[in-house]
């Protein structure tokens, strides 16, 4: 569906997106929440989650992030951990804010499987106006992300949490209902079911045909995992060695470990930097203690009296052959063992598509995998379709959210005739690279950490490891964000060609190229808002209507009931990039403050020495601007425009006749410090004590 | 282009006191650029106007508005409606762009927000330097590309004058002798030898002394 709550402003120069949000598969709007959250504004960051994304809590935990690959910020120093952001928002935030629609179609939809492409599709199809059901074979939802993904990286409560949102929207889940026997798309047509949404997956696990597979204490992963996820043991050994290089054999490894056994390794055909899953879950595997055998590759499974032993395997050539597909060769009498008493396969998933049995005209792949019309989901038969690993083959969590969501648009465009598009899918070219020139301006700032369990508690337990940021460590991290492809735009319409953005901004973007008449400025805006606040014919404005400057900030403080009986009035406008400097919080924005109102604005150099003025006429009877000192000035040249604009401001009110004492600036180490209390509190008794003005 | 300066703004006050509604007119071409009366600059006089009432117990309605160029009677009637009902319009144009308003819309008072000050250009941001005084006789070809009728305190057109103290001029330390930069301009371009000419006393009623002037584009002038 489409989403405007985030409209953002281009101008045919600049129609470039965030390179954050086109890798995206949902395209989340990935720079806008982080943005947001760098505002500490979380619940409307949520909220502009939620919008894309039915399962915020699991995505923020086991996406892999192609939005932090992408990020721009990797340039300068490290990605915004955008995925950890979001998992902020899904674990401590809840609110009910999406428009919920009041149109209701007639029509109901069969979803297949409460995975991510199904709960997706339900999701999104719920919010057009369509009774969704889906049919799960399991007792519980979230499919591969209960069967597969272990706790300790997603919590059974975040899925819980997640699918308890969708069914809101009154969705309904008919657990242990498995399709092809409890159900069947004869079943669901006679019960008034208009279209099938088929998002089983992949649920069975690739097999490898070589000698011993069939000996004891050979597991299949996706087997292993389920059952260990489900009843929180499985039969293994004490010397278990997994064979796959991908997410589920690390998931495997990682498990294992926890059950006790004495020693997990993993053996698999890629070398370290051609495994098939992220550097993040490697590491955190061989840190817990997995032994890592690469390109190897299995050759037979050594028994000793019916039971596994080992593995044989044989020395890697390559992988890929010259045209880069998948064929591995190997290096002849290059024969060793891997010892075992336990080995898991994880080398892949298949389909079960017992379900098929008469249904006639499903087109379907060598693979196992569901043929469909790639934009619209359909499979060859009208009115079922299909998303998800079951056509992805081998998908991301993303991916089989992104096919279910556009297979609900599609559906509702097939039983409503119409043609909606999710403007957010449009093509669009990505912000490019930051250029090497300006790379220097950029302040190198410290990525933060995910705090995790410590080792020796890990192992003992399912609980998860990766404890989640704190709130303020969640600000200071978004305020990394570069704000690309939302940053400054000029309207020519207004431009006079003045250049006076190309000599203030700090990072030399602003030009006027030759034969233009009017100032361009390209993707490497960092947001500053200098040029904003000096342009003298206001042609300047940031593309999204996130950032005001202040000016609802202010004008918020006056819609306070009583406000004007609050004499004397303290406006303290504070740079937000400052607040999170320090690591304990005062929170002086909690402390009973009678006298002192605060306006928050990204970075003072946005603000309009007209803004101060404006504090005065709205009823204030002293401005305190409290601007961060150079050292943790995140745009690092703020400090001199906000003194030259102070004092510019102070002129205009002396020439009012008003006292210089009522707009006072002070450069500090911290806005949320007792420095910043203190100089509040002594403007709040200087003010009473002058006798003339309006206090 | 022109350069103008903002008037204090007690002048102002004064000069708007007794108006209930007030128009703050801007011109978006030469006085943007000086940064004296573009939007920005409408924007910071009309909060000061609005605070100034505040602070005086005055019921002022102040709006604010501008147009590409208030030299240009297509432009400036475009804003009719705007300030038709307003008792005063503080145009921060140039003073044509005031007269053009002032010519214009006769019923309506029109004040001056700003002075005019001279032709000149930044020579960098926030600073503006005079660099014609529209004399209608360029002698710039003989001088190097430099003005000594707007740029010499005196306007001498054989100079330097003996005030001409380490490249300065005497009337004050932070002005340029142009004359001391015309005579290394010339040294530069090998051409010292001009500087022995003597320039006769120049014709000056092709400027200031000879006003109103006016120029005709016969070509371009149409029938009405």
């Amino acid at each position: 569906m489409t989403v405007t709550n985030t409209c953002v402003t281009f101008d045919k120069k600049i129609n470039e997106e965030a390179p954050c949000i086109l890798a995206c598969p949902i395209r989340q709007d990935a720079r806008d929440y982080v943005q947001l959250i760098a505002r500490g504004r979380f619940s409307e960051a949520f909220r502009l989650v939620r919008e894309r994304n039915p399962l915020p809590a699991a995505c923020g935990r086991i996406c892999t992030h192609p939005c932090e690959t992408k990020c721009r910020r990797n340039s300068t120093d490290a990605p915004i951990a955008i995925a950890w952001l979001k998992r902020v928002l899904g674990d401590n935030f809840s609110e009910e804010t999406r428009k919920i629609t009041t149109e209701k179609y007639p029509e109901k939809i069969a979803i297949i499987g409460a995975g991510p492409a199904g709960l997706a599709a339900a999701n999104d199809l719920a919010l057009f106006g369509y009774s969704c059901t889906i049919f799960e074979s399991n007792s519980t939802p979230g499919g591969m992300l209960r069967m597969g993904v272990p706790p300790y990286r997603l919590p059974r409560k975040t899925i819980d949490n997640d699918v308890e949102f969708i069914k809101k929207l009154g969705v309904e889940i008919q657990y242990n209902t498995t399709f092809g026997a409890d159900i069947t798309f004869a079943s669901l047509k006679e019960d008034g079911f208009s279209a099938v949404f088929i998002g089983i997956g992949l649920i069975e696990s690739r097999t490898l045909n070589i000698e011993g597979v069939q000996l004891g204490g050979v597991l299949k992963g996706i087997s292993f995992l389920n059952e260990v996820n489900t009843t929180g043991s499985a039969r293994i050994g004490k010397n278990v060695l997994v064979i796959g290089g991908g997410a589920v054999a690390m998931d495997c490894a990682r498990t294992a470990l926890r059950l006790k056994s004495h020693k997990v390794s993993v053996a698999c055909l890629e070398s370290r930097k051609e495994m098939p899953t992220t550097d993040f879950e490697i590491e955190e595997a061989v840190h817990e203690g997995v032994v890592l055998y690469n390109s190897v590759g299995p050759k037979r499974i050594v028994g000793k009296d019916g039971k596994v032993a080992g593995l044989e395997t044989l020395r890697v050539k390559h992988v890929f052959d010259e045209q880069k597909r998948f064929n591995p060769a190997f290096y002849e009498g290059s024969e060793s063992v891997i010892e075992a008493d336990t080995i898991i396969l994880a080398i892949g998933q298949a389909s079960n598509l017992s379900f098929l049995k008469g249904q006639d005209g499903i087109q379907i792949t060598r693979g196992g995998t569901i043929v469909v019309n790639p934009a619209t989901f359909s499979t060859s038969v009208h009115g079922i379709y299909a998303g998800g690993d079951i056509v992805l083959g081998r998908g991301t969590m993303t991916e089989s959210m992104a096919q279910g969501k556009k297979a609900a648009i599609a559906i509702h465009n097939a039983l409503r005739n119409t043609a909606i598009k999710d403007e957010k899918w449009a093509e669009k070219p990505a912000v490019p690279e930051v250029l090497p020139s300006r790379i220097s301006f950029i302040k190198k700032e410290q990525k933060q950490e995910m705090p995790v369990m410590p080792l020796e508690e890990r192992l003992n337990s399912f609980d998860e490891v990766e404890l989640g940021f704190r709130l303020n460590e969640a600000v200071k991290e978004a305020q990394r964000c570069m704000n690309c492809g939302a940053g400054a735009l000029v309207d020519d319409n207004l431009c006079v060609g003045c250049l006076t953005c190309v000599r203030v901004c700090p990072f030399e973007v602003p030009e006027i190229k030759r034969g233009d008449t009017t100032a361009y400025i390209d993707g490497d805006c960092q947001s500053c808002g200098l040029c904003i606040v000096e342009c003298p014919a206001k042609a300047i404005s940031f593309k999204t209507p996130l950032e005001d400057c202040g000016r609802d900030a202010l004008e918020a403080v006056f819609q306070e009931k009583f406000i004007q009986g609050v004499k004397p009035l303290i406006i303290n406008f504070y740079c937000q990039y400052g607040v999170y400097y320090e690591d304990t919080i005062d929170a002086i924005d909690d402390a009973f403050f009678s006298h002192v109102r605060r306006v928050g604005v990204l970075g003072l150099g946005k603000v309009d020495p007209s803004l101060y003025l404006k504090a005065f006429e709205l009823g204030a009877h002293g401005v305190v601007v409290t601007a961060c000192k150079d050292d943790i000035c995140h745009f690092c040249k703020d400090r001199e425009w906000v003194e030259r604009r102070t004092k510019f401001a102070s002129q205009l009110l002396g020439g009012l006749g008003m006292e210089p004492g009522r707009l006072r600036t002070h450069f500090v180490s911290s806005q949320n410090g007792k420095e910043v209390l203190e100089l509040a509190l002594r403007m709040v008794e200087d003010m009473k004590n002058l006798s003339s003005g309006q206090s | 282009m022109i350069v103008a300066s903002s008037k204090p703004f007690q002048e102002i006050k004064q000069m708007l006191s007794g108006f209930k509604k007030v128009c703050v007119l801007g011109c978006g071409s030469c006085v943007t650029i000086c940064h004296t009366g573009g939007e920005k600059q409408v924007i910071e006089l009309a909060a000061q106007l609005r605070l100034s009432a505040k602070l005086e117990g005055r019921e002022v309605e102040v709006i604010e508005d501008s147009t590409l160029r208030q030299c240009e009677w297509e432009f400036i009637e475009d804003i009719r409606e705007v300030i038709q009902d307003c008792d005063a319009v503080l145009s921060i144009a140039c003073g044509i762009g005031v007269q053009y308003m002032a010519e214009r819309f006769p019923k309506i008072r029109v004040f001056p927000g700003l002075n005019t000050t001279f032709m000149g250009g930044p020579t960098e941001q926030g600073i503006f330097w005079e660099r014609c005084a529209g004399c209608g006789n360029c002698i710039l070809g003989t001088t190097g590309g430099l003005c000594p009728v707007s740029r010499c305190a005196k306007s001498l057109l054989n100079g330097p004058c003996g005030g001409s103290q380490n490249g300065k001029c005497e009337v004050s330390q932070e002005t340029p002798c142009v004359w001391h930069q015309i005579y290394d301009q010339l040294d530069t371009q090998r051409l010292l030898a001009t500087m022995e000419t003597i320039v006769p006393p120049k014709d000056w009623t092709t400027g200031m002394e000879n006003h109103p002037r006016k120029m005709i584009l016969e070509h371009l002038v149409m029938k009405k």
